[in-house]
């Protein structure tokens, strides 16, 4: 089990295209991957668009992300620098 | 060869390959069947892939001619590949009997009413893609076809019972040649929005579904406001040149469009536009009208089942005024009654909902929406140029139960140390005739007031504008309209108080040009009437408006006055 966590810096917060990338990216790895935020136990399922969106992630929230697998810290890693990232609009 | 009647809601010809749009409504009901779960899960999965195709295909589509939308599309495809989702539909096709179109109905419907309770209101209204997903699947599990308006790919004349509020939004403006329902009327939700989209509609046509067959050519004339199927080649050739003709008016007429509206002699007429919060083009409004005499609030609560948030509205409203700067946006509260269909509202079935508990009344029956909505327009208030208006007044009481609430409203938000402007205008509508025979009260109770010339006709004359079978009793050039109509104008005038017009009248040249020479220099229309009326108002002169208006002042009837106006002001449309 890998962890790491990180603030939400984008203006809508991981909604809409942010989530959508989020989840693309998730999915490309093999191991379980969980996202929630750092405040509460409430753990789900990275992978699930709805479950990003049910999440309601803002602007400020800290975000806790961690994996499990053979690529686990890969994952959090490419994950938590998505989200680092601000999600720069292409164009 | 057939020809039929309707209610020609927006002027237009078209000529065209007709479209019969059955909108499809899921079976929401728990069904099982003796299936074995292999042959469920490949009926699921082939659904799955069939939808996966159809949303690349209108998300390619739509790529071109409106990025934005072709991003909700993009939504839906993730939607559709979620991963939990999917886990629950294949569990529940595994350990249950249910049929597959039940199971996806169930998952779905569920995570839809998880995101519609979330806390943030972007999140809420995601709950309605994963709704146009699982309705996807579900039509192609029970084998219907495909219709929607929004991928439309070719120019079609959509023809259908009615257009929902949702079908409208996200139809596909380009394709739509023009729309042809079986009910509607002149003030229906889908008649202004096809006026306003420039979309000729031809509404009210009774059996129209069964009268026309799909693919098959029509001809729309809703200047006229008939439908024809099966023209021969002499009749369509007309058409032809019937439409080339209508184009070439409209386009003399529209270069008055950004003109800035002054009588030949010198009078400066305010021309406002009436919108919905929905106006995409709000800037193209805001470039060509003087102010928005009209902002439509109701349509905010319509085809939804929750009510719009403060958050949501303070929203909406601070974007309309943003778009319109120092230009002033009457903000109507919300006008809305039992003739119409509206969930979020709970509206009460009435005997008579043209005379019950509707706009103001209910407002008052239900002062949690009120003040929410009074709280919005307010906080929005700081963002432009806001003046508060109040539909369906009846009586000072009226004014004074409104004024006490909003004094209420205003010490609650100063308490919570929220902005709003001070100098908000306050106005009423004048649209029952008590309030119009009582103008001269009522001018001294606020600061200004629009004419709602629809609903003071059908009020004037008792005559229910929406009652194909007493059309001919609802005379909007009645002179009964126009008396009534002069008090109130002078009554203002001696007080010094702005009256405008917002009614459909205010937007046809003849009457127009008589309620300026009755002392009107407001006037607010449609968006699409914007051009002519500026062409009316730059090419005469108020005097003339003046001397016309008074030759009509003895006329006994409806008809005769018409027929002097349209002599008197022939625009050419």
């Amino acid at each position: 089990m890998y962890t790491k966590n990180t603030t939400i810096t984008n203006d809508t917060g991981l909604h809409a295209r942010p989530a959508s990338d989020f989840v693309r990216l998730a999915t490309q790895y093999d191991s379980k991957i969980y996202i929630g935020k750092a405040e509460n136990d409430v753990k789900l399922d990275a992978k699930s668009i709805v479950m990003i969106l049910a999440l309601a992630l803002k602007k400020g929230t800290v975000v806790e992300i961690s994996a499990d697998g053979s690529d686990e810290k890969q994952a959090v890693d490419a994950l938590i620098g998505l989200i680092e990232s601000g999600f720069p609009e292409d164009d | 060869m057939e020809t039929y009647k309707g209610y020609p809601a927006s002027r237009g010809v078209a000529i065209g390959k007709a479209m019969l749009y059955h909108p499809y409504t899921p079976d929401l009901s728990s069904r099982t069947s003796g299936a074995a779960a292999a042959s469920r899960l490949a009926a699921y999965d082939a659904a799955k892939e069939q939808a996966g195709r159809e949303l690349e295909n209108i998300q390619a589509n739509m790529k071109v001619e409106s990025p934005s939308k072709a991003a909700i599309f993009a939504a839906h495809i993730d939607i559709l590949n979620d991963v939990v989702m999917d886990g629950e539909v294949r569990s529940l096709l595994k350990n249950e009997q249910l049929v597959p179109s039940s199971a996806v109905a169930e998952v779905f419907t569920r995570y839809a009413d998880i995101l519609s309770n979330v806390d943030d209101s972007l999140i809420q209204e995601r709950a309605s893609d994963i709704l146009d997903v699982r309705n996807r699947l579900m039509r192609i599990l029970e084998g219907h076809l495909e219709q929607s308006l929004a991928d439309l790919s070719e120019p079609r004349i959509v023809i259908a019972n009615d257009l929902l509020p949702s079908d409208t939004a996200s139809m596909n403006r380009s394709m739509v040649m023009a729309i042809v329902c079986e009910v509607g009327g002149s003030t229906s939700h889908t008649a202004i929005i096809a006026r306003s989209y420039g979309i000729p509609a031809l509404l009210g046509l009774n059996g129209a579904m069964n009268k026309v067959a799909d693919g098959k050519e029509v001809i729309v004339d809703s200047c006229e406001g008939i439908l024809i199927t099966g023209a021969d080649d002499a009749l369509t050739d007309h058409y032809i040149r019937k439409l080339d003709k209508y184009r070439k008016q409209t386009a003399i007429i529209m270069r008055y469009a950004d003109n800035m509206p002054v009588t030949t002699d010198g009078v400066r007429i305010e021309v406002g536009a009436n919108i919905v919060s929905a106006n995409d083009d709000l800037p193209v409004i805001a470039a060509r009208a003087d102010s928005v005499g009209l902002f439509r609030t109701e349509f905010l609560f319509m085809g939804r089942k929750d009510l719009p948030s403060e958050e949501e509205q303070v929203e909406a409203y601070r974007r309309v005024l943003s778009a319109f700067g120092e230009k002033a946006v009457v903000l109507r509260t919300l006008d809305i009654g039992g003739d119409k269909e509206c969930e979020s509202l709970h509206l009460p079935q009435e005997e008579n909902p043209f005379l019950g508990n509707r706009a103001l009344r209910f407002c008052f029956s239900r002062q949690d929406i009120f003040r929410i909505q009074l709280r919005a327009a307010y906080r929005a208030s700081t963002a432009g140029n806001l003046w508060l208006m109040l539909p369906m007044v009846s009586s000072l009481g009226d004014i004074k139960r409104a004024k006490a609430i909003i004094a209420d409203v205003l010490t609650e938000l100063d308490q919570e140390g929220k902005k709003y402007c001070h100098n908000t205008k306050f106005g009423v509508m004048i649209e029952i005739p008590a309030i119009a025979i009582l103008a001269d009260q009522v001018a001294k109770e606020v600061d200004f007031a629009s004419i709602g010339s629809n609903d003071l006709c059908q009020y004037t004359l008792a005559v229910d504008r929406m009652n194909p079978a007493v059309t001919d009793y609802y005379q909007s050039y009645h002179p009964a309209m126009f008396r009534l109509m002069r008090y109130v104008i002078e009554q203002f005038h001696t007080q010094g108080k702005p009256i405008g017009i917002c009614g459909e009248l205010g937007g046809e040249p003849e009457a127009a040009a008589a309620l300026m020479g009755l002392g009107i220099r407001k006037l607010s229309v449609g968006p699409e009437s914007l051009p002519v009326i500026k062409k009316l108002i730059c090419t005469h002169s108020i005097r003339q408006m003046e001397q016309d208006a008074r030759h009509i002042a003895d006329f006994s009837f409806a008809d005769d006055i018409f027929s002097y106006l349209s002599s008197q002001y022939q625009m050419d449309r």
